[in-house]
Parts: C-alpha cells; sequence; structure tokens
C-alpha cells in the first residue's frame, strides 16, 4: 500500500507536470502527437540515467516529474527562440477564446462518443471513479467484486479508449482549459 | 513484429501498469517490474504519458451525467487474445517477469498459452520467426522464451527462430548484447552476414557492420565460424554440442599464414583454432574455412570482414567494447565525423559537421550517448567550434572562421 504522503507526492507531481506540459503542447497545435513522442523520447533517456532503485520507490511520480521538468525546458527554449509565439501562447492559456471552447466542445463530443464503445459496465466503473471519486477498493466493494478485477475493466478501458482517441483531439482535451 | 503491433502492445501494457498503479497496492517487486518494462523502451514511456493523458481527460470531462452506465454481462469477462499485458505473452516474452496472482487470471493465462500453443503449432510452417526491431534513438532489452537476455542498440533488426534443438538469432543489421541462458543441448546461434557464432552459456556482443562483422565475448566461450558451415553443423550437432577444438587443425591460419597485413595498432595474439593463444608478431588476419572456427574467450574480439576474412583476435576490455549497450560511447581517437554518426544513431537531435578537416579530427573520451549536449559542451572547450541550432531537432557544428 502507497503510503498517503506517497499518495499525495505522486498527485503533487501529476499536477505539477501538467501544467507545463499543457503550456508546452498547447503552443504547438499543429505538432501535438509528434510532441509527446520526443518527450517522451527525451524522458526515456533520462530515466536511464537513474539508478534503477532509486526509481522504485516511487516510478510514476518519478515518471511524471522527468516529463515535467522536459516540458519545461522545452518550453523555456521555444520561448527563447519564439518570442512571438510565445505571446500568443500566453494569451491562448490566459483567455477562453472561442475558437478553445469550440475545441473543448468537439472535443467532450469524441470523448462521450469513445465513451459509448466502452461496455455499460466498464462505464459504471469510470463513473464511480470519476464521478463519485471512489478508489477502486471501494468500487470493488461496491460492485461485489476483487480489486484485481476492477482494475481488470480499468485497463480494458484506458486500452479502449487509448485506440479510440485521436491523439491530437486528446491533446485538446487534456489541455484545453483551465 | 512491426510498428503499429508494437505501439498497440506497448498501449495495451501501459493502460494495464496505469489501472495497476491507481489501484494502489502494488508491491515492490511489482514497481521493480514497472521500472523495468519503462526502460525498455521509449514508446512505452510515451505510451504512459498518454493514459496519463486519457485519465486526465476523463477527470476534466463534464458530460458524465450523459453517460449511460449498466451491469456487468459476459463481454466484461472476456480476456481478449490478443490482449498484450495478459500473462501469456508477458510469460513468453519475459520470463523474468513474477507470475501475477490470482486464480482467474491464471486460468485465463493457461487457456490463453493452450490456445497460443495450438495457434503457433497451426502457422509454424509459415512462421519466419519474432522479429525485433528497434528505430533509431531507441534501445531495447528483450527476454527471448528461453531466459535468454538481448539488449538491442538503436537501428537494429534481428529475427529469433527457436526450435527443440537449436536457438538461432539472426542479425540483420545493427549490433545487440547477448546473455545467454545456459542450455548444453540447445546451442544458441547467431548469424550476421556469412558469419555465424556458437555459443551454450554465455554473453557476448556481435555488431554487424559495413566493413563486417565484430564479436566480443564478455563472459565464457564462444566460436565464430562462416554461417555455410553453421547451416549444416547446425542440424548434425544439434543435440551434442560440439567439443571445442579443432577437427582439422590447418583450417585456420596460424600466424603468418593469412595474406592480410593487420591494421591494428596493439600487440594482440591470435587464437589458433586449438583454442591455444598463439603470440603473432606480425599480426596476421585469418581465412575462416569451411570448417573452421575461431574460439573466443572472455574479453577477446574477432572482426571478420565482410570478405570472410578473420582478422586476428584481439585483447579488448571487454567491459569498454560493449560499452556501446550500457548507452556508454567511447572514443578513442575516432574521428570526429564518426563520433557524430554514433551519437546520432542514439538521438532524435541529429548533428552534423560542415567542415571535412574538423570531422576528421581526433576525439577520445567517454560519453553518455543520451546527451548529445554534453559532447558538444566537451567539443567547446577543447577545439574552436561555431554551432547552429535549427529547431530541435537539428545542431550543426562548424570551425570558427578567423577574420
Amino acid at each position: 500500500m502507497i503510503s498517503a504522503d506517497a499518495k499525495r507526492r505522486l498527485t503533487d507531481w501529476f499536477h505539477q507536470w501538467r501544467t507545463p506540459l499543457r503550456r508546452f503542447l498547447v503552443g504547438r497545435a499543429g505538432v501535438r502527437a509528434a510532441d509527446v513522442e520526443d518527450v517522451a523520447q527525451e524522458v526515456f533517456l533520462r530515466l536511464m540515467r537513474y539508478e534503477k532503485g532509486e526509481l522504485v520507490d516511487h516510478p510514476q511520480a518519478y515518471l511524471y516529474k522527468v516529463a515535467a521538468n522536459v516540458a519545461t525546458e522545452w518550453s523555456i527554449r521555444a520561448r527563447n527562440r519564439l518570442p512571438h509565439d510565445q505571446k500568443w501562447l500566453a494569451y491562448l492559456i490566459d483567455r477562453e477564446q472561442p475558437e478553445s471552447q469550440l475545441v473543448r466542445s468537439q472535443s467532450e463530443d469524441e470523448i462521450e462518443r469513445a465513451l459509448n464503445t466502452l461496455t455499460p459496465y466498464q462505464r459504471e466503473v469510470l463513473k464511480l471513479y470519476f464521478v463519485e471519486q471512489k478508489s477502486y477498493a471501494e468500487i470493488s466493494v461496491q460492485l461485489g467484486e476483487s480489486v484485481r478485477s476492477v482494475t481488470r475493466q480499468f485497463r480494458k478501458s484506458y486500452d479502449k479508449l487509448r485506440r479510440e482517441l485521436d491523439p491530437e483531439v486528446l491533446g485538446a482535451m487534456t489541455h484545453g482549459r483551465d | 513484429m512491426d510498428a503499429t503491433e508494437r505501439r498497440n502492445r506497448a498501449a495495451g501494457e501501459a493502460a494495464d501498469w496505469f489501472a495497476r498503479l491507481q489501484a494502489g497496492d502494488m508491491e515492490r517487486a511489482e514497481r521493480e517490474q514497472f521500472v523495468e518494462w519503462l526502460r525498455e523502451s521509449h514508446v512505452h514511456v510515451a505510451e504512459m504519458l498518454r493514459v496519463a493523458q486519457i485519465h486526465g481527460a476523463l477527470e476534466r470531462f463534464q458530460r458524465w451525467v450523459h453517460i449511460s452506465t449498466g451491469p456487468k454481462t459476459d463481454a466484461d469477462n472476456v480476456v481478449q487474445l490478443h490482449s498484450p499485458q495478459d500473462a501469456h505473452l508477458t510469460e513468453r516474452l519475459s520470463p523474468r517477469h513474477t507470475r501475477r496472482k490470482g486464480a482467474g487470471l491464471r486460468v485465463f493465462a493457461v487457456a490463453a498459452t493452450v490456445l497460443l500453443i495450438v495457434a503457433s503449432i497451426l502457422v509454424l510452417p509459415l512462421f519466419r520467426g519474432q522479429v525485433i526491431e528497434t528505430d533509431r534513438g531507441e534501445r531495447r532489452e528483450v527476454v527471448l522464451a528461453d531466459g535468454s537476455l538481448l539488449q538491442v542498440d538503436p537501428e537494429t533488426r534481428l529475427r529469433v527462430k527457436y526450435s527443440d534443438s537449436v536457438r538461432r538469432v539472426f542479425l540483420e543489421r545493427g549490433r545487440a548484447l547477448f546473455h545467454v541462458a545456459k542450455n548444453p543441448s540447445r546451442p544458441f546461434l547467431v548469424q550476421a552476414d556469412d558469419t555465424t557464432v556458437r555459443a551454450v552459456g554465455t554473453a557476448f556482443g556481435v555488431e554487424q557492420l559495413l566493413q563486417g562483422v565484430i564479436v566480443t565475448v564478455a563472459e565464457g566461450k564462444v566460436a565464430v565460424f562462416p554461417t555455410s558451415r553453421a547451416a549444416t553443423a547446425a542440424v548434425q550437432n544439434a543435440d551434442v554440442p560440439r567439443p571445442e577444438g579443432p577437427d582439422n587443425p590447418d583450417d585456420i591460419h596460424g600466424p603468418g599464414a593469412g595474406t592480410r597485413a593487420h591494421s591494428g595498432d596493439e600487440a594482440s595474439p591470435a587464437i589458433s583454432s586449438s583454442g591455444k593463444v598463439v603470440q603473432g608478431s606480425n599480426r596476421p588476419a585469418t581465412q575462416i574455412h569451411a570448417a573452421g572456427e575461431v574460439l573466443l574467450t572472455a574479453n577477446q574480439q574477432v572482426m571478420v570482414q565482410s570478405s570472410g576474412l578473420a582478422e586476428a583476435v584481439r585483447e579488448i576490455d571487454s567491459q569498454r567494447a560493449l560499452a556501446w549497450a550500457r548507452g556508454r560511447l567511447i572514443f578513442q581517437n575516432d574521428q570526429l565525423g564518426q563520433a557524430i554518426a554514433e551519437f546520432n544513431r542514439y538521438n532524435h537531435v541529429q548533428l552534423t559537421v560542415t567542415d571535412p578537416e574538423l570531422a576528421a579530427k581526433p576525439v577520445s573520451g567517454v560519453f553518455n550517448a543520451a546527451e548529445p549536449e554534453a559532447f558538444i559542451a566537451f567539443l567547446q572547450s577543447v577545439t574552436d567550434i561555431e554551432i547552429v541550432r535549427d529547431g530541435d531537432r537539428s545542431i550543426t557544428i562548424g570551425s570558427v572562421r578567423h577574420r
């Protein structure tokens, strides 16, 4: 069981990571899918530099932390090189532009479509987690299943959604708001 | 396995890891597996970030009220055979990965394995072997069905073909380090170009280069011989490991017998076919004849030229000579142009040298293959160069023009 403290740190890191990555990705609307690949490439190479033992305690947190660092560095580099783009980027992030609301609404449509390709039961499991904010353990109690079986439903749902969702749209969905 | 298939498999594995991490009851051994998996490929990292993206998108999704739900049906119990993280695949590829607990899953795993065996029997005659392929900038570790571990360098393509009597790997391009699981009754053969390397249980690297094939031994012993012979030998000797030593001592020419002078600069012994070290003063090349073989032990290296001519066996420090398998690049008076070509194989950022004179300059040192920037910083510290960056992907190194 991960301690509460470790869990909190993990969540913190996750959020820390998301913002710079979002900033970075939003600024380059046309090439988002490729950028995640590049960020991943760099993250991968950096992960190789750590001792395995160091990573094992909080692997996910390390992953997000490293990804956050890479994304921040890249956005700084991009800013230095392309000051005008940066202005535009800041504008885009600060205000909710009509276009981005349109993108947002298209994204909602897209994710709704993708969710409807899951089985009703998988949607039930996801709703308990994302709407009712229940943990896997709580969901398993409510549905009378093992945690493992609940985990499997999540795995199948993520896998299916990954195949259904266009990475470009996914970028807009993850990063279109705030 | 083609790129799409590999990508899909990675996506499924990422989904599995993400869900397991969210479940929050991961033991240390499982986290170790996760780290190992993550460090196997940048594709794994990318897919993990993508699942995190999906998770983030679901957190922000605002129309959950429109989403209908329902009870569990039979469809929810189905374990898809092609689904990547099912136990059978994990076990096939990675025997070191511990079997997941849980009776339910084990039943599925057994069922899936049975199906898989049936499937492989049916397609066996058509089966051309498992293909392992890496792109530029991608390194992978792969555990084969028998427990042998392959560390695969970027831009490498291997085909793995196992039968009951022999384990065969075809190195079509690039290089790989092989940690062979010991099994005397089932020799391990690596074929690169017209050269074959045979091992029983050992660790060695094979590099397929333009000018030939380099075999470097880290542990144990291997035999290097021409492929034409391997084809027959593998069949004939499949069940009996070949005794070390020659059937015909004349097959490998001793010192002085070769016709081609070796261009190396350090004195190094040649190995005769009897396995004894022969000190060669003039370091002759060795012709590998149809029935001949060169035996190598730890810290020895041989280069077999494309012509089939084996250069004299060299004593090397295998730690250094195989450093590429650990993501280290070692240069010893290598030309800058070549050093840069090496870096480019490991990275998305591509370096170019414009000035031929600069490209010919010798470079020495140990570098992390993943850090071209550190290499550039090193160059800047030792010589006057001009760096021009074009986007994130391209760095041009030029000479400083003195006015």
